[in-house]
């Protein structure tokens, strides 16, 4: 399946650094997102150092076939979920200890969620509260669970959704990496379809623009690219009270005659290397 | 820019913005709002803007340092607010420029956490005491779990039941169907369920299913005991004991 993506990352209207970090590897299809904090600027190091990670780990195990696993994996899961979570296990290595050698680290911390597309199956592995979302007939539909502590809340039935969007704690994650030594990763694996949207966002997004906002402007803007600026842009005209990044990854729609296999070869994508750093 | 306005009675003795640097509230004349009366402690109280929220704390005076009437160690300041110290009241003026969201009607009783933090230090151990306490109203609850299932009761699928384990849940022709139709002409994605937090969540898909004999307009929350029809195949979603 032919895949288009895009990225932007933005430090918003209020912050004046960017904590957020997200990397695209066109020719994997494999898409990388991370939200750090942590005081100074160690959020930025926190954020770009569980990519880094991830991105090498991939990259490694692609040229080693037998290269092994690490963390907790499932046996039901394929290949590409196995490496994504062996993956972002060592981002939380990674990041901890980073924090426990630096002590003017301590206390900085990432989400990362981390997405692959292998044909027509998508691998998705994450922590923390940045989110995957299919988009598809028009539905916009959520892949991940938040780790914080409002959505455990209206996992519970102790909150309703709407209550949590207004709670003064829905910056308190419950797991995020660098914050201890081993971490509980989410990884999952979802069925694609032609003409499938996906997209990863940092809190900075879902935060200030409403679902059905989000999925409006990814139906009326087919190309990648440019529907990652336009959200980002939505979230800053709502306030941009936090740092925003989006991926955008779109897989090709549905094949009408058979000329169009002829373009099935070409495979489009942006260089999405978006280490935002406050610059 | 965010300013201080000292007050005795209703009269304004001074005014002070607030920048980079703390402003010190106390008896003693070096600071930014020195306040005559012996009732304030030498260095009372300061205010500073930190992680965007503006804070006041107490500087362990020995008469207290009370925000809109609640005495603080610390606490987040929001536009409106009002310190007392002695007999002077401080108001707080956050309109000029406001990095954090102004909530006027606030009263200062816990700071506001607008910086996204992992549970750590006294934060964290609040929170996993809380977390714990859901923890045992969750086992609780989970001695009567409900798993979320599909019963077909019309048309021709591969399965009779289907328990929906995944976030997602595809009903059509497709070979990656979870619920998978049978016969020519259906649709390879007739419709979905989506789990989200609250519950679960049915779509469209190539085709508007009904819910309870109503087409839905979007994706429309199921509950126990809803039924769903979709190109010729009637389910009845429940949550089994």
């Amino acid at each position: 399946m032919r895949i288009a993506s895009g990225g932007k990352s933005d430090v918003g209207r209020v912050r004046s650094n960017n904590e957020d970090c997200y990397r695209i590897l066109g020719e994997l299809n494999l898409f990388i997102l991370s939200d750090g904090m942590g005081g100074e600027a160690h959020g930025e190091i926190a954020s770009a150092l569980a990519v880094e990670t991830v991105v090498k780990h991939c990259l490694e195990a692609e040229s080693n076939p037998v290269a092994p696993f690490f963390g907790e994996t499932q046996a039901k899961w394929n290949s590409r979920t196995k490496r994504l979570s062996s993956a972002v296990y060592l981002a939380n290595k990674k990041v901890f200890e980073s924090a426990e050698q630096h002590p003017e680290q301590r206390g900085m911390g990432a989400t990362l969620t981390a997405a692959w597309i292998d044909h027509d199956q998508l691998s998705i592995a994450h922590v923390g509260d940045s989110r995957a979302y299919l988009l598809r007939h028009g539905n916009l539909q959520q892949l991940t669970s938040d780790h914080s502590l409002v959505a455990e809340q209206v996992r519970r039935g102790m909150l309703t959704p709407a209550e949590a969007e207004k709670s003064d704690m829905q910056s308190v994650l419950l797991r995020a990496l660098g914050a201890q030594q081993k971490v509980e990763i989410d990884a999952e694996e979802q069925p694609l379809f032609a003409g499938d949207l996906l997209l990863l966002c940092s809190d900075g997004l879902t935060r200030m623009v409403a679902e059905a906002e989000i999925a409006s402007a990814l139906e009326s803007e087919s190309d990648p690219e440019k529907a990652a600026e336009k959200l980002v842009a939505l979230a800053n005209a709502s306030g941009g009270a936090d740092n925003v990044t989006v991926i955008v990854a779109r897989l090709g729609p549905v094949s009408k005659s058979w000329f169009s296999w002829l373009g099935l070869g070409t495979r489009k994508h942006s260089n999405g290397n978006g280490t935002a750093g406050g610059k | 820019m965010a300013k201080l306005s000292l007050m005795f009675e209703d009269k304004l003795v001074k005014e002070v913005p607030i920048g980079g640097r703390p402003v010190g509230i106390g008896r003693s004349p070096d600071n930014d709002i020195p306040v005559d009366n012996l009732a304030v402690s030498n260095y009372h109280a300061r205010v500073y803007f930190e992680a965007g929220r503006l804070v006041v704390e107490d500087l362990d005076s020995l008469n207290g340092t009370f925000v809109n009437d609640l005495r603080v160690e610390r606490a987040t300041l929001h536009d409106g607010d009002k310190i007392h110290i002695g007999k002077h009241h401080i108001k707080v003026d956050a309109t000029g420029d406001a990095p954090f969201p102004v909530d006027s009607g606030r009263k200062a009783t816990a700071p506001r956490i607008n910086e996204t933090m992992v549970l750590d230090t006294k934060v964290r151990r609040e929170m996993l005491q809380q977390a714990a306490a859901m923890g045992e109203s969750m086992q609780f609850a989970s001695n009567r779990m409900k798993v979320p299932t599909l019963v077909v009761l019309g048309g021709k699928t591969d399965q009779r039941e289907y328990v929906l384990t995944n976030r997602l849940t595809v009903i059509g022709k497709s070979v990656m169907a979870t619920v998978r139709m049978k016969g020519w002409f259906k649709p390879q994605m007739a419709a979905q369920i989506n789990q989200r937090d609250d519950g679960y969540y049915i779509g469209p898909g190539d085709k508007i299913p009904t819910v309870n004999g109503a087409p839905i307009p979007g994706p429309v929350k199921l509950n126990d005991g809803d039924l769903i029809e979709v190109s010729g195949v009637r389910m009845n979603f429940i949550f089994r004991e």
